[in-house]
């Protein structure tokens, strides 16, 4: 077995407290080819994929207030720029219609959302 | 750029000019449009601002494009070449124009995100879900209680996560080398499945599981899921156990033998490793012994998941109520199945689990269940238990179509070691529990009363997902009356403690100390089994036997490994200790039947098992081919596979034991070209694993409404259901099991192995049956004696310790009986008496709702018990013999009995001597005295052979009753003088009166008339004229003199064999035919042989 290694940097969304190890910083994760981020993020390799290539955007900051926020739909929104949903909400005003009905959309559907998931089935161990 | 950008300085100003205002643009510098363009930008700034200060500007483009949400752009190859100049010119007019390059790209892009947002949203519910963990809010002081304390108790109810959390949060700490204990083999598989999914490793390594046969185990692996008693067995290889960090012992409330024998070896062993770190996890029952045995380590309790659940108490009425031989009446559980239909609308899922003790109370409630299912459409019924197929037992993981459910039948499997998810309705009865008896060494499962804190973990199983219900079918009066915990399994269960060298058995420190009785007992057994010496000392089996998970069979490897019968033994013994390959939904299919026909042998069940095998592996190509052939004969594949894996790692032991010349040179030889070319198709095999690995993680799928009435009727519409799959697969799923069939044994040898043990010849076969029923040895039974006289299915029989058992219906002499019976025809002159007479030695008692033998074997009864049993006791002439106190054999004829009687004594003295040879033997390697042994090894096994088969002696056999056993010796009487006179005859051998049986002890099994005849008590000074067929002599013997010379007197050409060279330890008794005499008579020391004693006395 592995001794110990020194301990993977660790993302944690400011918002909803997400946490995972992140591999890469940036803009050009490694190994992506073609691919460029439009922002600096914080990546890590996809653990849900066998390929070892494919990468998972986990965030990245507020262009705003410089929060670090995950790239999930309640916690973020990337138009031409990362906004936490802090900022996305003090700045509503200045997002395109479109937008803002996607975001009032959300937030009603959130709660079936949830209750989706709950009810989701998967083979555990016990407890 | 904006180094020091100034937008008043008329320089920046002037250079912004040279690229908006030149001379030929529309406005140009220096006219009044010009400047009024400047005074409008500096209103224009002023009024951002403005804004500015009112609000931040998010500099946000004006127009929507779905294209902004998108934060990643890709270079492709038109915007490498738009990049690289346009060299490349004209493209040509048949590819794609820009527009449809642009829309591509825009596709591609929205592509691109979606597949991250499914991973991430894939990972937030993961996260999210582990937050909603009743334990995650202890993450922090776990860790600390861990990094503090050597020992930590965590004790949390079924839900709070602690199986899979706790782990993780040891190795998020930085913690690495955890190994954590499951009880069940099943749970390593699911928790090492779940918990490297959760710590986002699904596709690496970090995390492993490793079981009797398998391990996903690298160097990089850093927790790894193993069960109890392998960590014992890596105890056993290392002390210290320094390949671990962190030690998780998990369920420990469960009190399996293992789990508390390991907790003890634990803290014995944390006394040396004050680094080690051991947690024990706990549901919230009795946590205070867990913690005092270890010090008063710190406890730290968890609450479970609040899912409200009902209880529902529904007893069954007396008139459903079912007697021992009767069917379970289905009615109180479709009524439940009723019940829920009338009260819950279809479109509330939820699945119902029904708890029952076996197998046939499943299929007679699955029987009942599905008719209720086809009639009303809404109910999907499975089975589960351990002896389905794999295929059938995953079905219960798949989901139900909307509007049914599921309605899962299963043994108490479910209880612990499998979760379902979604299950909302559970039904609790008495369910019986497969417990050991060390005493007659046999499973039983039997019902009992189930234990209180089992009933909270069944009715638990309804409110993991959501708030559910129990049914109890018993009174609350019952449940009230139950034990508060089960009793632990180390009060039933025989102690093989002793080959851990700790000592004595009864000074270990458990938990909680069973019985000394008890302990005392499985000391005794072990002895029986030859596991120990009298000393209690680990003999070489006794070596052996602790380093398998198998038991019973391990004699049997032994005894095969001396009398090249190593390849069939091997099969047998894992055959044996495998669950039976042979489903038993197919036992009622035709077609099954026919095609397993030439597969079945009715000297028992082993040899069926051993020619399964040798036909399965012969078919050769397997693959698709060996799935059809399976399904052709109603075989469980699996279970194949694990006895080829069973079957090399018994040949490994024999090899590292010295008990087996170890081929070297054969694997590795071949020209190098053959050593290229098979590792590259191992490079291949492993490649094709890896791919296999990643398809795996497919999801659950959606069950049919039919799929329950394929099940119950084992149909082929199954059967064309699954050939119909198989195909769509074939094409990319190349059989695993293939794969990682070959990539661990070396098929070629595999196949030498099988036409060693194919066509086995009469001779072989009887010694192989010997063998076997040696390591079987003492589960005999003897058939009854009226069986002839029943019909096929009433054939009884007995055990020393239970009269009236049956045969398993799976067994081939269930179906063939006859071959039991002693036959009508050979001239006998009363009906009891015949030579031939057989008795069935068995793998296991499974007591059920009958006591039922399974894996039998037949022989025959009188040769057999004189070659195996323990204890022989005769009368005087020898014409009644009593075998292990509960068999008696008489015989017609005196002279004869005694003839087979001292051939017998004579065969086992040299059996033993070549056993304790071979055992002696292993360390030291003396090529010329094995070269002996195997020439006298082949005159052995000839004079066995010969015994089994030429044996024609009348007699009869029965079975004692308790009262005879009870007057059965003459019992300590004897005078002295007489018997020390006889003593004398006995070089080496110590002939003494036995001071319980009386008469006396001629070998360590045969005790000479002890038993209370009705005849006289002085047949054995009756002494009659015999002639000795290896040297000349002819006198009047009594019956003990008799057997005495014939043990000693060889046929002359062997008579002076050097036999001191053989084994030191065989010399005082063997070696040297003479010995120093004492004649009282001419008062004189005489060196002479025992028969020349004898004529010395007659002088």
């Amino acid at each position: 077995m592995a001794t110990s290694e020194p301990p993977p940097k660790l993302f944690v969304c400011e918002l909803c407290g997400l946490s995972s190890p992140f591999s890469y910083y940036g803009q050009k994760p490694p190994n992506t080819r073609a691919i460029v981020l439009l922002e600096e993020c914080f990546v890590t390799k996809d653990p849900f994929s066998p390929d070892k290539e494919k990468f998972l955007i986990l965030g990245s900051t507020c262009s705003v207030c410089s929060k670090c926020v995950c790239a999930g739909a309640d916690c973020s929104l990337f138009y031409t720029k990362r906004f936490c949903v802090q900022c996305v909400n003090k700045h509503l005003d200045q997002f395109p219609h479109q937008i803002r009905a996607e975001l009032a959309k959300k937030s009603c559907s959130c709660p079936c959302l949830t209750l989706r998931a709950r009810s989701g089935r998967s083979l555990r161990a016990d407890q | 750029e904006s180094r020091s950008w100034d937008w008043d300085s008329p320089r920046c100003r002037a250079e912004l000019d040279e690229i908006f205002f030149r001379q030929h643009d529309y406005i140009q510098s220096g006219t009044p449009e010009h400047k009024d363009f400047w005074a409008f930008f500096e209103r224009f700034q002023r009024f951002k601002t403005k804004r500015e200060m009112s609000g931040y500007d998010l500099g946000l483009p004006t127009d929507y494009d779905a294209r902004y949400k998108i934060n990643l752009s890709v270079c492709t190859k038109d915007i490498e070449e738009r990049l690289g100049k346009q060299h490349k010119g004209g493209r040509s007019s048949s590819g794609p124009g820009r527009q449809e390059i642009a829309e591509c790209r825009l596709s591609y892009l929205h592509f691109l995100d979606f597949t991250q947002k499914q991973s991430f949203n894939k990972l937030a519910k993961l996260r999210r879900e582990q937050k909603n963990l009743p334990i995650f809010q202890y993450k922090g002081r776990i860790i600390e209680l861990v990094r503090r304390h050597p020992v930590v108790v965590v004790a949390g109810d079924t839900g709070c996560g602690k199986s899979t959390q706790v782990p993780q949060y040891l190795l998020s700490a930085g913690f690495t080398q955890i190994a954590c204990t499951q009880p069940r083999r099943i749970a390593c598989i699911s928790l090492a499945k779940r918990v490297s999914f959760e710590s986002l490793n699904q596709y690496g390594s970090k995390v492993g599981y490793q079981i009797r046969f398998e391990t996903t185990r690298t160097t990089a692996t850093k927790l790894i899921f193993l069960t109890e008693g392998l960590l014992l067995r890596q105890i056993q290889q290392d002390g210290e156990l320094s390949q671990y960090q962190v030690l998780i012992v998990d369920e420990v409330h469960e009190r399996h033998l293992h789990c508390d024998f390991l907790l003890g070896v634990l803290r014995t062993l944390l006394e040396n490793r004050s680094d080690l770190r051991l947690i024990l996890m706990s549901a919230t029952i009795n946590i205070k012994l867990f913690s005092n045995y270890f010090n008063s380590a710190p406890v730290l309790q968890v609450p479970g998941r609040l899912f409200p659940i009902q209880v529902t108490y529904r007893p069954i009425s007396p008139e459903e109520q079912v007697s021992r031989s009767e069917k379970l009446d289905p009615r109180p559980y479709l009524r439940i199945l009723q019940g829920i239909d009338q009260r819950y609308p279809p479109e509330e899922r939820g699945d119902l689990l029904i708890f029952l003790s076996g197998v046939t109370e499943i299929s007679t409630i699955q029987e009942a269940c599905q008719i209720y299912a086809t009639h009303t459409r809404r109910w999907i019924i499975l089975p589960l238990h351990s002896t389905l197929s794999l295929a059938q037992q995953d079905k219960v993981f798949d989901i139900a179509p909307p509007g049914v459910r599921k309605c899962i039948i299963s043994t108490n499997i479910a209880e612990t070691s499998v979760t379902i998810d979604g299950v909302r309705f559970v039904v609790d009865s008495k369910v019986k529990e497969m417990s050991y008896d060390p005493k007659a060494k046999m499973q039983r499962l039997q019902e009992f009363w189930i234990s209180r804190a089992s009933s909270e973990q069944r009715k638990g199983r309804a409110g993991r997902t959501g708030p559910g219900v129990c049914y109890r079918l018993y009174a609350e009066s019952d449940y009230d009356a139950f034990a508060p915990y089960p009793v632990p399994e180390i009060h039933r269960v025989a102690l093989d403690m002793k080959s851990m060298e700790l000592g004595d058995p009864l000074s270990f420190v458990f938990i909680d100390p069973p019985p000394a009785a008890s302990i005392q007992t499985a000391v005794t057994y072990l002895k029986d089994q030859g596991a120990l010496n009298s000393q209690g000392e680990l003999t070489t089996i006794g070596t052996l036997l602790a380093q398998l998970p198998v038991d019973v069979v391990i004699k049997m490897l032994v005894l095969g490994s001396m009398f090249n019968l190593v390849e069939p033994v091997l099969t047998i013994a894992a055959a044996l200790s495998v669950q039976s390959p042979f489903l038993r939904s197919s036992q009622q299919n035709p077609d099954c039947a026919t095609a397993r026909q030439h597969l079945h042998s009715n000297q028992g069940d082993p040899f069926t098992l051993l020619n399964t095998f040798n036909a399965w592996q012969v078919k050769g190509e397997r693959g698709g081919g060996s799935r059809k052939w399976c399904r052709r004969r109603g075989l469980e594949e699996q279970r194949l596979y694990e006895m080829v894996n069973l079957r090399r790692q018994f040949k490994d032991l024999l090899k590292s034991q010295g008990l087996l010349e170890s081929e070297d040179g054969a694997s590795s030889s071949g020209s190098r070209g053959q050593r290229m070319e098979r590792l590259s198709e191992r490079r291949k095999l492993h490649q094709l694993k890896r791919d296999h690995e990643q398809q795996e993680s497919s999801k659950r799928k959606v069950l049919r409404l039919e799929e329950g009435q394929e099940d119950s009727s084992g149909s082929d519409t199954e059967d064309r259901g699954r050939q119909k799959k198989d195909k769509e697969k074939a094409g990319h799923d190349l059989d695993i099991q293939e794969v990682k069939f070959k990539l661990r044994h070396d098929v070629s040898e595999l196949h030498d192995a099988v036409s060693a043990c194919q066509d086995l010849s009469s001779r072989k076969q009887a010694l192989l049956k010997l063998l076997v029923c040696r390591g079987l040895y003492p589960q005999l039974a003897l058939p009854d004696e009226h069986n002839t006289a029943r019909k096929d299915s009433d054939q009884v029989f007995h055990t020393k310790n239970k009269q009236g058992v049956v045969i398993h219906p799976t067994s081939v002499f269930a179906n063939d009986p006859e071959v039991l019976h002693v036959p009508e025809d050979d001239g006998r002159e009363t009906k009891k008496d015949s030579s031939k007479h057989q008795l069935l030695a068995f793998v296991t008692l499974l007591e059920t709702n009958k006591p039922y033998l399974t894996n039998c074997v037949r022989v025959p009864a009188l040769q057999t018990l004189l070659l195996v049993a323990n204890s022989v006791d005769s009368n005087a002439d020898c014409s009644r013999l009593v075998v292990d106190g509960w068999l008696e054999l008489e015989f017609k004829l005196p002279e004869e009995a005694l003839k087979i009687l001292s051939t017998a004594l004579s065969l086992r003295a040299e059996w033993e001597r070549f056993l304790l040879h071979q055992l002696g033997h292993s360390s030291v390697q003396e090529s010329s005295t094995r070269k002996v042994s195997r020439k006298d090894l082949e005159k052995l096994s000839d004079g066995l052979v010969r015994f089994l088969h030429y044996t024609e002696v009348s007699y009869s056999i029965r079975r004692l009753t308790a009262l005879q056993t009870q007057n059965l010796y003459i019992g300590c009487q004897a005078e002295e003088t007489t018997f020390s006179g006889v003593n004398a005859l006995f070089p080496g051998v110590e002939a003494k009166p036995d001071p319980i049986k009386g008469g006396l002890c001629v070998t360590s099994f045969f005790n000479y008339n002890c038993l209370s005849d009705s005849r006289d008590l002085y047949s054995d000074c009756l002494r009659a004229f015999w002639t000795c067929p290896n040297c000349d002599l002819y006198m009047p013997l009594t019956p003990l003199e008799r057997m005495q010379h014939e043990a000693t007197c060889r046929p002359p050409g062997e008579q002076q064999q050097p036999e001191e060279s053989v084994s030191a330890k065989t010399n005082s008794s063997m070696s040297s035919l003479t010995r120093v005499y004492h004649c009282d008579i001419c008062d004189k020391d005489l060196t002479l042989t025992s028969t020349e004693i004898l004529k010395h006395k007659r002088q």
